[in-house]
């Protein structure tokens, strides 16, 4: 259920799968689309570091918590991958579902944040997506966005990083009910690439917010 | 310098300290640093407590050149009072350097003698002690030989004691390792007793059944969830909150059908009964998509200004609601009944690619808000 169920492209997209657990990133190539080629594999922040300057993917698909490195999991694999100038996106996997991890990972940079337990068409899909540009929001995320932004805050100006508009929270609020894009587009009489825009400008919002009410929010919050 | 040269080799025991610790022409040549003066000398020593032991031989050899000079002087030095002092401090110094820097601070982190007022204390209550020793015994033996026996037994017991606390302060260390090293492996065998309970268990269940997909499932939700639950017990203490009911009434759910249903909940609210009323309804929803639809289920919580709101989502097939007999009272009782009568409403969308199931409770139910079964948009 964890979002995104229509495709966009039809292209090919190269991938890198960093997770500690080797059982779990052979269960996930298994389970990705023939459109997606695995350029190669990692368990460790240096690995991943090292893998993905190798390959250049178009998009990691990486695990929050990471053995390795200092101890700051995925959100400092982003944090060196950004450093050595590569424009690979990041889309974070987690078992974990912690604010606080998940905030970490997003605000580090990734583009997206799914659930482990996500289906093989759903990750396919999401990869896609963010292949295009686009972001993914789960369900859970989009319901983090609103237990962090509050869902009565409505932005006077748009361009305000602090809270979200009253059409952004529409949005959250649908995908945090489960919808796809398309149906929250046909929900609203909007365009799907209008919601993909409210997606991004929220995602903009968190990863930029300087709010530090934020982060204290993620650090005292551990949901399930 | 020169001046004490004269006075009986003191100036050359001076000199041979000056020799043996300021860094020398070929030192700087060969050196990682130039060294300007004594005092960046101090600063870029690499290690700082070879620095403080440097000083502490070169005091000790300048007190010595001090006694020399003022012998020299004619000024009376005793020297059978010095001698035994300068012993009694070599000696501590050998025994306390057997501590490494460590186990030093520990102790007087301990003893709390790094504040002046934890020094203090501790130096009135040894005085307290020895003054409440000395009256008990001056009662029975006269006092100068109170004195006496005094001077010797503290002179026996302080040396005995400088030498031997470190070796004692050895031990307790040890002692103290060993001792959080049991509590480690306490620790780690309830961890191992609880992961053989219940995931070790459950893996071999799901061996058993590996055939059958639905009990797989649910078997591996069952356990996520428990396992999840044991973790984070800080979350125990939610229990009694409308998000804490909706997410106990979706694992009923899930273990009864087998179908995964995920709660995501923005904000929580106490159990009124009003929510309880909507907790309730919720339920009845979960269990209608579980047991007709057969697909994962999502479930949102939202708490508000305005009042709760809880939706139910599923991707089945879906349904007709006018199509449900009148007798069928789930629907009509279990959801709307219930809300309407606590002041809340319901709203049921269905079509081919799913249904929603809308619950709102008002924060302040009004008695005139009528049931609304319209369909949502």
């Amino acid at each position: 259920m964890d979002t995104v169920h229509e495709a966009t492209a039809g292209t090919d997209v190269s991938v890198v799968v960093v997770d500690d657990h080797a059982i779990f990133r052979s269960g996930l190539k298994s389970d990705l689309g023939p459109s997606i080629t695995v350029l190669g594999e990692a368990a460790t922040v240096e690995e991943a570091i090292a893998v993905i300057q190798q390959h250049r993917p178009q998009v990691v698909l990486l695990d929050v918590h990471l053995p390795g490195g200092r101890g700051g999991g995925g959100a400092e694999v982003i944090h060196g991958c950004s450093r050595l100038g590569s424009d690979t996106r990041f889309l974070a996997l987690s078992v974990s579902d912690s604010a606080e991890d998940v905030v970490a990972v997003i605000r580090a940079g990734a583009r997206g944040y799914v659930t482990k337990t996500i289906s093989g068409a759903e990750i396919t899909n999401a990869v896609h997506r963010i292949a295009s540009g686009d972001a993914v929001f789960s369900p859970r995320l989009a319901g983090f966005v609103l237990d962090a932004f509050g869902t009565a805050a409505v932005a006077s100006v748009d361009s305000e990083l602090d809270r979200l508009s009253a059409r952004e929270v529409e949005v959250m609020r649908l995908i945090a009910r489960g919808y796809s894009y398309k149906e929250v587009a046909k929900a609203l009489f909007i365009s799907v690439k209008t919601v993909e825009t409210h997606v991004s400008a929220v995602l903009r919002k968190l990863q930029l917010s300087s709010r530090h009410e934020l982060t204290r929010w993620a650090a005292e919050r551990r949901l399930l | 310098m020169v001046l004490l040269t004269f006075a009986s080799g003191a100036g050359a025991i001076l000199y041979a300290w000056l020799w043996i610790f300021v860094p020398s022409a070929m030192d700087r040549a060969a050196g990682v640093r130039v060294r300007s003066g004594p005092a960046r000398f101090i600063n870029e020593h690499p290690a700082r407590r070879a620095g403080r032991k440097e000083f502490l031989v070169g005091a000790g050899m300048l007190l010595l050149a001090a006694a020399f000079a003022a012998q020299q002087l004619g000024l009376p030095v005793q020297w059978g009072t010095l001698l035994p002092l300068g012993v009694v401090a070599a000696g501590a110094a050998l025994a306390w350097a057997q501590l490494d820097d460590v186990r030093r601070a520990g102790l007087m982190d301990r003893a709390g003698a790094h504040r002046a007022s934890g020094l203090a204390r501790l130096l009135v209550g040894l005085v307290l002690v020895i003054i409440g020793v000395l009256v008990m015994v001056s009662g029975s033996i006269p006092w100068s030989l109170t004195w006496a026996t005094l001077a010797a037994t503290a002179a026996v017991l302080g040396g005995v004691g400088l030498v031997l606390a470190p070796w004692g302060l050895k031990f307790w260390r040890d002692l103290e390792v060993e001792r959080a090293g049991r509590v480690r492996e306490a620790a780690r065998a309830e961890f191992a007793a609880h992961l053989h309970d219940s995931v070790l268990q459950t893996l071999a269940l799901i061996q058993n059944r590996a055939t059958s997909e639905s009990d797989v499932i649910r078997l591996a939700r069952a356990q996520e969830r428990e396992l999840r639950q044991w973790l984070y017990s800080d979350q125990a203490d939610q229990a009694g909150t409308l998000a804490e009911r909706i997410r106990a009434f979706a694992a009923e759910v899930e273990d009864a059908y087998g179908s995964s249903v995920t709660v995501v909940a923005v904000g929580d609210a106490p159990l009124t009964p009003g929510n309880e009323a909507l907790a309730q309804a919720a339920r009845e929803a979960m269990l209608n998509a579980a047991k007709h639809a057969r697909v994962p289920v999502s479930v949102y919580l939202e708490l508000g200004p305005r009042g709760s709101e809880v939706f139910v989502r599923d991707r089945g097939s879906g349904f007709d609601e006018a199509a449900v007999p009148p007798d069928r009272l789930g629907i009509r009782e279990s959801i709307h009944g219930r809300l309407s009568r606590h002041g809340g409403s319901a709203s049921i969308r269905s079509g081919p690619d799913g249904t929603e199931v809308t619950l709102s409770m008002p924060e302040h139910p009004s008695r005139d808000r009528g049931e609304s079964n319209g369909h949502g948009s």
